[in-house]
């Protein structure tokens, strides 16, 4: 079957069926061994459950990398309240985009991984936060879920073994910060999506005020895989801390976007040059950002330095995120794009801090100043001086993600900040 | 591709020069929409998002939209959580979510008139006031804006002679800007009403206006 854009480089786990509709029917993927991890999870027990996934390394691929089993870990051995599971498919960084695909061209994986995750935390109820503009992923996954309720895969005494697991598939109404964990249970609440303080962490005082776990939608579709093959199957793949696949989301000036599975640790310009095709037209790269709008951009000699895992990232300075990698090439107008980023989380920050309330509106005025060539020198010490009092200072980390992009920048393509400014003084503008 | 180069309407994979069609896509005998009334109460959260239709004045609500209502209820341990479904339950039927609608919705849920209010007016996916029969949603964000998303968004405020955020005079076309709406690999992304139209260029957008124009499709 055809994905957009297959590679022989990829380790196709998660994203073995991609193209395969076929693939979002229950009895496929029966026939294809699903729901045997599930049935060997209620054989293990939820104890030995959470040690399989620790010791396959899993880190959280919704941006953190929090390892998994370690999360699932610090819920209540002895439930004395409902416990809940939350699966984020609130995704909505920009330069995101395979939550959905894991959604749309295999929803039964997701589901399996979301029992099996259920069962190991204790909780009864897992909710499905989609995110409302995924009309057609959360079609394909009611009906798959419908789908497992129908066969007994899911609701009360699923394969006879006695455990109950109900599953609801809820859709957000727009909003970026659900994606925060906090903000996320606000949301299901009913509430306005603003994070709240931790502690108390969501283990302890969660969704409805019980005992809750939020994982991402990647995270829960390697779980089965994990449980069928085990753990140190998984660790064949990736690094000693960054163990096992992952999908990469490639967008912006490459020959061949989308969605790669690549093990982790994977070099930057491979995937670039190998994987994707090599630069659209080919031209010089200029920036990459490797994770998401919210992680500090690369250069290019950055970029020959990087391998993508959360190390290799973080040791060029900048963050793996959700590995998102959008990539820019020697045409990019660096400043507009900043702008835009910033524009993004002013529009998206809750309102609840007042140094991202205030500090992503006026970044995003100072910017657009700087872009119609009406900017000074001065404004660019503003702009670090704002990032600065706009990092660490606030509950959750929107605003220390739009200062990300900003600051790094500065740091890296100065020239071009300078430039616009020069421009507009030259023709008077300022 | 066909006569009508009509990208991706809405379902992933056939775009461009990828070669699968909305049939295979969806797969033969799978339901792309969900019922009406709801179907299983675990997806009866999930609806369409906007309709080419719109009632503003329609109940809240009657029939199958009441039977969809009464299943999202027994989903969530309390009334509260019900809100962000049923708002969007009642945008379906009445296309915006005016004072009166979010009025009705905090008598249905037992909340105070301004708490709805409030949690209303935080998110973007409730239409304030209302919009035409589409509501075009295009991606300017950052994958999308390296790829030419501006000149996507100007093509079609000049096809639909209108103005961001303002509805077309013969009230067929709302065109707003979106935040990164998740295809940044098939930039750029536009949705119309409840459906993703990806690897959209300029020289699409005539042909996409003509066609749901003519066809009233994409409301599904």
């Amino acid at each position: 079957m055809a994905y957009p854009y297959v590679s022989d480089r990829e380790v196709r786990v998660l994203s073995k069926y991609f193209g395969d509709p076929t693939q979002r029917r229950l009895d496929t993927y029966v026939e294809r061994g699903g729901y045997q991890a599930l049935k060997k999870a209620f054989e293990m027990g939820q104890d030995a459950v959470i040690d399989e996934v620790k010791t396959s390394g899993l880190r959280g691929r919704g941006g953190a990398g929090f390892p998994a089993g370690v999360k699932w870990s610090f819920m209540p051995k002895q439930p004395t309240k409902p416990h809940y599971l939350l699966c984020n498919a609130d995704e909505s960084e920009p330069g995101t985009f395979k939550d959905r695909e894991l959604m749309r061209w295999d929803p039964h994986q997701l589901i399996e991984g979301i029992l099996i995750a259920s069962y190991a935390i204790r909780a009864k109820h897992a909710y499905i936060y989609c995110r409302g503009e995924f009309f057609e992923a959360t079609q394909v996954l009611a009906k798959a879920v419908e789908d497992a309720y129908a066969k007994g895969y899911a609701g009360a005494d699923i394969m006879g073994s006695g455990n109950d697991i109900d599953i609801t598939v809820h859709v957000g109404a727009g909003a970026y910060i659900c994606g925060e964990e906090t903000g996320l249970m606000n949301s299901l609440e009913g509430r306005r999506g603003q994070p709240r303080v931790k502690p108390p962490f969501p283990a302890a005082v969660g969704a409805f005020g019980m005992p809750s776990t939020v994982n991402n939608v990647e995270t829960l579709s390697a779980v089965p895989h994990i449980i069928t093959h085990g753990g140190q199957w998984y660790r064949q793949w990736g690094t000693e801390k960054s163990p096992g696949t992952k999908l990469f989301c490639v967008s912006g000036h490459v020959n061949k976007p989308g969605n790669y599975e690549l093990p982790l640790g994977f070099p930057l310009m491979e995937l670039i040059d190998d994987v994707c095709g090599g630069m659209r037209g080919g031209k010089a790269l200029k920036a990459v950002i490797p994770g998401g709008s919210s992680v500090p951009l690369l250069n290019a000699e950055e970029c020959g330095r990087c391998s993508l895992d959360y190390e290799g990232v973080q040791a060029v300075g900048s963050m793996l995120g959700c590995a998102s990698v959008i990539v820019m090439d020697e045409d990019t107008d660096i400043v507009k794009q900043v702008r835009r980023m910033v524009q993004f989380y002013a529009h998206e920050s809750c309102g609840q801090c007042t140094p991202c309330r205030e500090g992503t509106a006026w970044m995003t005025k100072v910017l657009l100043r700087i872009e119609e060539g009406r900017g000074t020198e001065d404004d660019l010490d503003t702009l670090l001086e704002m990032s600065r009092q706009m990092t660490g200072t606030t509950i959750c980390v929107l605003s220390d993600s739009a200062a990300a992009p900003v600051v790094s920048s500065i740091q890296k393509f100065k020239d071009e900040y300078l430039a616009l400014i020069r421009r507009g003084e030259r023709v008077g503008v300022a | 591709m066909s006569e009508v180069p009509f990208k991706n309407p809405g379902w992933a994979g056939n775009t461009g020069e990828f070669d699968l069609d909305e049939d295979q896509v969806r797969g033969d005998d799978f339901v792309g929409t969900r019922p009406r009334e709801g179907g299983h109460p675990s997806g009866a959260a999930t609806y369409p998002y906007m309709l080419p239709e719109k009632h503003p004045d329609a109940p809240l609500f009657e029939g199958e939209h009441k039977e969809r209502f009464e299943k999202i209820l027994t989903r969530y341990p309390n009334k509260q959580a019900a809100l962000l479904p049923t708002l969007g339950l009642a945008q379906e039927v009445r296309g915006h979510v005016s004072p009166e609608t979010m009025d009705r919705v905090a008598e249905l849920l037992e909340l105070s008139p301004a708490y709805v209010r409030g949690v209303t007016t935080f998110y973007t996916m409730y239409n304030k006031r209302p919009v035409g029969r589409y509501l075009v949603q295009v991606c300017t964000n950052i994958s999308c804006n390296l790829c030419g998303a501006d000149d996507v968004m100007e093509a079609f405020l000049r096809y639909t002679d209108t103005e961001i955020g303002e509805t077309s005079e013969d009230g067929e076309f709302t065109v707003v800007e979106a935040e990164c709406l998740a295809a940044c690999g098939f930039p750029t992304c536009v949705q119309i009403n409840s459906r993703y139209y990806e690897n959209v260029t300029p020289a699409d957008v005539p042909k996409i206006i003509e066609r749901l124009k003519a066809e009233g499709a994409g409301g599904d």
